[in-house]
């Protein structure tokens, strides 16, 4: 069971739920969730499924790998060095994994 | 989802009045047309349902399993071997992970700036040379996109004129749908060459390895096979050298003519990233590319059958007014919105970053400094065509010296 939570500047907020595993990109792109493009389908290639990732959830996601960190350096809203993360290399709802639900905010702009 | 079949759908309609030599021209009237009567029609003149609107080109790009990349007849498959453009994933996947991190910002940053900006110095020099009335494109886009593209890709054993011979040659191919017997003969010879030159880089490369592509490839642990690597390399020999030089002279025709956002740019330099991302989506240097249903499907309100091909026309998509608007006029200050002009999902274009780069971060802020006063030369006229492919065929300059 996967839930993600995205949240804008504006205070909005929509939730998204699903039974199989989906990233934080995946999801936003199949629902409708405005402020992520997801241009490249996943890849770690074109940064604009950048989003920041709510405090209580930070222990629980993967490190930044090298490609995610590259593209982290060339997000269209700033980086937040704690926070920021693409939206597609963070998978949620796996089994046996340990993320099942997730708040993360949508920056002002992707391009 | 289940779509029930109803009667209520029907097949695309045909768009007889469409014609190559239009299309050719200036395509823009004929998107505008089909956007708004027909968005999927079957266009007869070039064998495929064009799909024009936004929202449909952007479902395509969604939806790799009903739409493939993998044509069948394709024309691209002949003239350059089956690269992963052609492909699904996942072998789609594993021909891209074989460019590693060559086409990524690191290694533009570490490696290729450095060579880029030397390339830009080289070329424009022969435009000062030349003096006013130059050809931008002749004289500076073509070859220095050529050059960059020889250093990326791994080609030391060819010239940049090589590149630009390869590059135009086989995509004729891809586009000799005359079945022109001096078309495949031409394409074929620049095969033979590419394949000859990889033979003889990939060994050398694994004695002297560097950040090209090429050398990546002679060092993978886990090789693609040659066929593959041929194919990809003769692909990124298409799409590496056309795209960022007629983005670059896109960039500058559409800037010259409107002195107003010229003036914009010259007294804001960082805006350089703006202009490129306005020109692509403007004129996409692509304008279409091809997809194939694997399935019954319903598009943008009619029904398409299973193995219908496709022309998913982003250059039409890119001027919906439905998703950006007066989307026909070039403006820097527009509100930035997605656009489709790099492709999406799973073949978003791999150069992305190099294009950028080489266009907005080093030729672009050269050629305004460098060039006071650059201007579009009142004694010659600019010239552009295309559809696939669109962009400046020359563009004569002045400046003031």
């Amino acid at each position: 069971m996967a839930k993600i939570i995205y949240q804008n500047a504006a205070g909005l907020s929509r939730t998204v739920e699903q039974d199989a595993p989906v990233t934080v990109m995946r999801a936003a792109i199949e629902n409708g969730v405005d402020g992520i493009v997801g241009e490249c389908g996943g890849q770690a290639m074109c940064a604009t499924c950048h989003i920041y990732v709510d405090d209580r959830y930070l222990d629980a996601l993967q490190p930044i790998g090298d490609d995610e960190a590259e593209m982290l350096d060339c997000t269209a809203a700033d980086r937040d060095e704690v926070r920021s993360r693409l939206g597609c290399q963070i998978l949620v709802g796996e089994a046996g994994g340990h993320l099942d639900e997730i708040v993360v905010t949508v920056p002002s702009t992707q391009v | 989802m289940m779509t029930a079949r109803t009667a209520s759908i029907d097949a695309p309609a045909s768009a007889d009045w469409v014609n190559l030599d239009d299309l050719n021209t200036d395509p823009f009237p004929v998107y505008s047309r089909l956007r708004a009567e027909q968005p999927v029609a079957w266009v007869p003149a070039v064998n495929r349902y064009l799909v024009t609107s936004f929202d449909a080109c952007h479902t395509i790009e969604l939806d790799a399993e009903t739409y493939s990349a993998n044509e069948e007849g394709s024309l691209m498959k002949r003239s350059m071997g089956h690269s992963m453009l052609r492909k699904d994933d996942p072998e789609h996947a594993r021909d891209r992970a074989s460019y590693g991190s060559s086409l990524r910002p690191k290694a533009i940053k570490e490696t290729w700036q450095a060579i880029f900006q030397a390339n830009a110095e080289r070329y424009l020099a022969d435009v000062l040379a030349a003096g006013p009335g130059a050809d931008l494109i002749g004289l500076f886009a073509a070859p220095y996109a050529a050059d960059n593209l020889r250093a990326v890709m791994g080609f030391d054993n060819a010239s940049q004129q090589d590149m630009q011979r390869w590059s135009q040659t086989m995509i004729n191919g891809t586009g000799n749908y005359a079945d022109d017997a001096e078309v495949w003969a031409l394409s074929e010879r620049s095969s033979a060459e590419v394949d000859a030159a990889i033979d003889e880089m990939l060994p050398y490369f694994r004695a002297h390895p560097n950040s090209s592509i090429l050398s990546g490839l002679a060092n993978m642990p886990d090789a693609l096979g040659l066929d593959a690597i041929r194919a990809n390399m003769k692909m990124t020999i298409g799409g590496g050298l056309n795209e960022p030089r007629d983005v670059l002279g896109v960039a500058l025709w559409a800037l010259m003519q409107r002195p107003n956002q010229l003036a914009q740019v010259l007294a804001d330099p960082t805006l350089t990233p703006t202009v490129f991302d306005e020109a692509i989506r403007w004129i996409a240097p692509i304008g279409m590319y091809p997809r194939q249903t694997t399935r019954e499907v319903e598009l943008g309100g009619v029904l398409l059958p299973a193995g219908a091909r496709l022309g998913v026309v982003i250059g039409s998509a890119n001027r919906d007014d439905s998703q950006f608007d007066n989307a026909a006029e070039f403006d820097i200050n527009r509100p930035r919105k997605p656009h489709l002009a790099f492709g999406g999902g799973a073949h978003y274009c791999a150069g992305a970053w190099v294009a950028k780069a080489q266009v907005a971060q080093i030729a672009l802020p050269l050629l305004l400094e460098r060039l006071p006063g650059l201007r579009l030369d009142p004694e010659q006229e600019a010239n552009i065509a295309g559809w696939v492919f669109r962009g400046l065929l020359n563009l004569p300059v002045t400046w003031n010296v």
